[in-house]
């Protein structure tokens, strides 16, 4: 049995949005869980963070980058009406949905971006004040903005690092701002590993809350391989299973960096293959 | 005493050289013809009572089948028949327990020939009568016999997890007329029979037949579904007359010291996993990577450690197995010691790993081991303990597989928070193998911990009946 691709559309030189039918994760998704999903009969598990969960149509909503095998197949040889082989969920844990005050939630790569919607959405009709803050590198890189958080957001910024659309800069130079502003109660934030640890050096001093998607190589996303884990409070922790959100001043930022590259060689040597073939 | 010539050795199977198997992942041992398979047979002493039957955790009639099987020698379709038959009354993946049941310790510890020259080949024989039954169609006809007319209609269960455990408990009740609904996490059902032990020990396209088979017999599967996340226990509890979970112990120990995050570190399941599972052997064919150097050290002495092993081989790699104990304490069956032994795995005894050493890329470059000295003390599993003796030896390694054991995934007691589990993660069980959620049953690894496929199907049938009753009981008017 495969499930359906229903809708696609490319949102930046480097992303697209894709939407498959998946009733039964759509039914039982919350905000922080996420998906694996495999492209073929001879694909890899590939996680995917959920944009929406549509449960009346039974569909759920991806922001995918154009990244390497699987995903190159999603966009250059899949089109709408076609199958994908397998895709399970929800995973990892729901985060906490409740009255914080004012929750930012700050993205600067496509996992990210595709979470900012739905997380300050639940947020909001919390009763939280929500800022987001969507970062990219360019403008060839941003999305339109109909898919980004504007529509749940109180406060709305877009930054890319040459300034070519909204502020230059990146989301860490506007939350330093809004922290000294002292408008911050609580962080959210994923994309670049890079960009996290830094966020968590920033908040530490503060105190803030700053609860951040750990990204790492999966296989089977449900706690079995122990490939996702991570240092966390000198503990090993599973970012499928105990994450994916987790406390970003609890984690060991400089492994999981490391970690998170271990396949680069064998990747390159696949991508430079795909090329010739 | 006059009497039939005992014959000490058995009769040999025939296995793939080692020059060829090390470099493919085919089937190393390649079992009986029919004439070898009844040679073996007539070796049996037709014991009454049979202490063989004891040592087999399900009971199989061994003398029986054996005898079914060398009694009609004319009619080689006629015997096998008869010999599936009785197999089948107690186990119904015989093909698969043939090839992994440790022998040794349970059906073939206590054979009576044993004691004059070498045990009868039980396994060996199962396998055959399980492999001969499926090339020649017999097992399509006996199925028949074995359904029940009335498909569907005693009610609806719910199976959690689909490896042999949950396999067994749905053909069973499938057999007696229930409509069972199998719902599995992964995208592939077969539990550890599919992700875990590797072709060259039992080819996939076996299990896809015992697949096919319970789809024959009306079972649905639900791949995809991870139950305490997809769907929870109650919402299956609101549709289903009963659940039975047997999710096993996927989940792999750690251990926790310094260097851990290094890549090229992989626990048994990962490795396994990527090889078995998403066939990294054949990549870039297949898109999953694996990154193996020319040194693996493999840490554990298991059926998991020898499978590592094995597997690490065949990507060409120069393996170790590093174990904390001593050879007498290894845990894995007998034949894959011999087999790892044969393909040149080498073997380093009572070193336990302090320390993982990286290079300047965040590679593993070496382990570090304490070396071990055994005491004459044994410890409640019966082995010997152990002590450090303050001595250390550095090895060199390029990739480390952890297969130091594995506990039950906790997916489910977390969501379900009725659902009692003991302090090591398997769930609380009645003697019915009911849980501490009425209507909801257990079994396999999930309440035993890493235990063996035979205990688990073995579970799947004891519950398959103990649903069945339950669920007749609760249909009786009050
Ligand atoms: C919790 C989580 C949520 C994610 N959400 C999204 C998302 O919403 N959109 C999106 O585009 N990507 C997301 N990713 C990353 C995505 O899974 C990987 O980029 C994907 O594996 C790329 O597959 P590929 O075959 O196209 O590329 P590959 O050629 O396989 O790899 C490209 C790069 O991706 C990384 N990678 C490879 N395999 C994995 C793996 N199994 N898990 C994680 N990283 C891997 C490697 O570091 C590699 O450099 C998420 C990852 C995680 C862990
Ligand atoms: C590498 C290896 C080699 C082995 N070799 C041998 C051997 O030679 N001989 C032997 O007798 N035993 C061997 N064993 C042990 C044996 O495989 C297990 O005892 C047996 O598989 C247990 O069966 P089970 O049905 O209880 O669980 P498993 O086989 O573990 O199957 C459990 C299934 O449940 C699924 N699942 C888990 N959680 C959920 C959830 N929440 N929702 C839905 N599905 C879920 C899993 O994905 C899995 O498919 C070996 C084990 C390993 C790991
Ligand atoms: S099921 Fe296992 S233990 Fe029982 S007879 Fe067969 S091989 Fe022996
Ligand atoms: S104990 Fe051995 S010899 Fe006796 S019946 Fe069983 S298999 Fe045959
Ligand atoms: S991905 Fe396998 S344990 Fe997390």
């Amino acid at each position: 049995m495969g499930y359906k691709i229903t809708k696609k559309e490319n949102l930046s030189a480097i992303d697209f949005f894709m939407e498959v039918e998946a009733p039964h994760i759509a039914k039982s998704w919350k905000v922080g869980q996420f998906v694996v999903l495999i492209v073929d009969e001879k694909g890899e598990r590939v996680p995917m963070s959920v944009y929406y969960a549509d449960r009346e149509n039974g569909r759920i909503g991806m922001f995918i980058r154009r990244h390497g095998v699987t995903t190159f197949k999603l966009w250059y040889e899949k089109k709408v009406g076609d199958e994908i082989l397998s895709i399970a969920g929800p995973l990892g844990k729901p985060i906490e949905v409740k009255h914080y005050g004012n929750v930012v939630f700050a993205a600067d790569a496509v996992c990210a971006q595709a979470e900012a919607y739905a997380t300050l959405k639940a947020m909001k009709e919390a009763g939280n004040y929500t800022i987001a803050i969507h970062s990219f590198e360019n403008k060839a890189n941003t999305y339109p903005e109909e898919y980004l958080a504007k529509p749940v957001a109180d406060e709305f910024y877009i930054t890319t690092e040459d300034g070519s659309v909204g502020r230059k800069g990146h989301y860490l130079d506007i939350l330093k701002e809004l922290i000294e502003q002292d408008k911050v109660d609580i962080v959210f934030a994923g994309g670049k590993l890079g960009s996290l640890k830094k966020l968590a050096e920033l908040t530490r001093p503060y105190g803030i809350p700053t609860i951040v998607t750990v990204r790492q190589i999966m296989v089977d996303g449900t706690g079995m391989c122990g490939s996702c884990r991570v240092l966390y409070d000198g503990e090993i922790k599973f970012a499928c299973r105990d994450g994916p959100m987790m406390d970003a001043h609890k984690i060991d930022w400089d492994d999981a960096i490391k970690r998170n590259a271990r396949f680069a060689e064998q990747e390159n040597l696949r991508e430079k293959d795909t090329l010739l073939n | 005493m006059a009497g039939p010539k005992l014959i000490k050795e058995r009769v040999p199977t025939p296995e793939v050289p080692v020059e060829e198997r090390v470099k493919s992942f085919v089937e190393v041992n390649l079992g009986y013809d029919f004439v070898s398979a009844v040679k073996e047979a007539e070796r049996c002493l037709q014991c009454n009572p049979a202490p063989c039957i004891q040592g087999c955790p399900v009971h199989i009639n061994i003398p029986g089948f054996i005898k079914a099987l060398r009694e009609n020698a004319e009619s080689p379709e006629e015997a096998v028949k008869n010999a599936l038959r009785i197999i089948w009354d107690d186990n119904t993946l015989p093909a698969i327990t043939g090839r992994v049941c440790p022998q040794e310790e349970q059906c073939e510890a206590p054979c009576v020939m044993g004691k004059a020259g070498e045990p009868i080949n039980i396994g060996k024989l199962e396998r055959f009568v399980a492999d001969y039954a499926r090339k020649h169609g017999i097992e399509k006809e006996l199925l028949k016999e074995f359904t029940s007319t009335e498909n569907g209609v005693k009610g609806k269960v719910a199976v959690v997890g689909s490896g042999p455990a949950g396999l067994t408990c749905a053909g069973e009740l499938a057999k007696m007329g229930y409509k069972v609904t199998i719902f599995e996490a992964l995208h592939k059902p077969g539990g550890v029979l599919v992700y875990g032990i590797p072709e060259f020990r039992l080819p996939k396209e076996i299990l896809d037949r015992e697949i096919a088979k319970l789809k024959e017999l009306g079972v649905e599967i639900k791949l995809d579904h991870i139950v305490g996340k997809t769907v929870t226990l109650e919402e299956l509890l609101e549709e289903y007359d009963a659940v039975f979970i047997g999710t096993g112990a996927g989940t792999p120990k750690l251990l926790n010291i310094p260097g851990i995050l290094l890549d090229r570190i992989y626990t048994s399941n990962e490795f396994l996993t990527r090889i078995n599972l998403m066939k990294a052997y054949k990549f870039p064919e297949y898109d999953e990577p694996i990154s193996i150097g020319k040194k693996t050290i493999v840490i554990g002495a298991g059926n998991t450690a020898m499978d590592a092993a094995r597997s690490a081989l065949r990507m060409g790699s120069e393996v170790t197995i590093a174990y904390r104990r001593g050879r007498e304490d290894m845990t894995a069956r007998i034949e894959e010691i011999k087999h790892a032994e044969e393909e040149g795995v080498k073997f380093e005894f009572f070193l336990n790993p302090v320390e993982f050493i990286g290079d300047e890329n965040g590679k593993v470059k070496a382990v570090k081991f304490e070396k071990m000295r055994p005491l004459e003390e044994r410890d409640a599993k019966g082995k010997r303990k152990i002590v450090g003796t303050g001595e250390y030896i550095t090895l060199e390694a390029d990739t480390v597989i952890i297969a130091i054991g594995l506990e039950p995934n906790k997916i489910i007691s977390e969501e379900a928070t009725g659902l009692k589990t003991n302090p090591d993660g398997t769930l609380v069980v009645d003697e019915n193998l009911m849980t501490s959620i009425p209507g909801v049953f257990a079994g396999g690894d999930a309440i035993r911990g890493e235990a063996t496929v035979i205990l688990a199907m073995g579970d799947g049938k004891k519950a398959a009946k103990a649903i069945d009753e339950y669920i007749q009981k609760k249909r009786l008017p009050a």
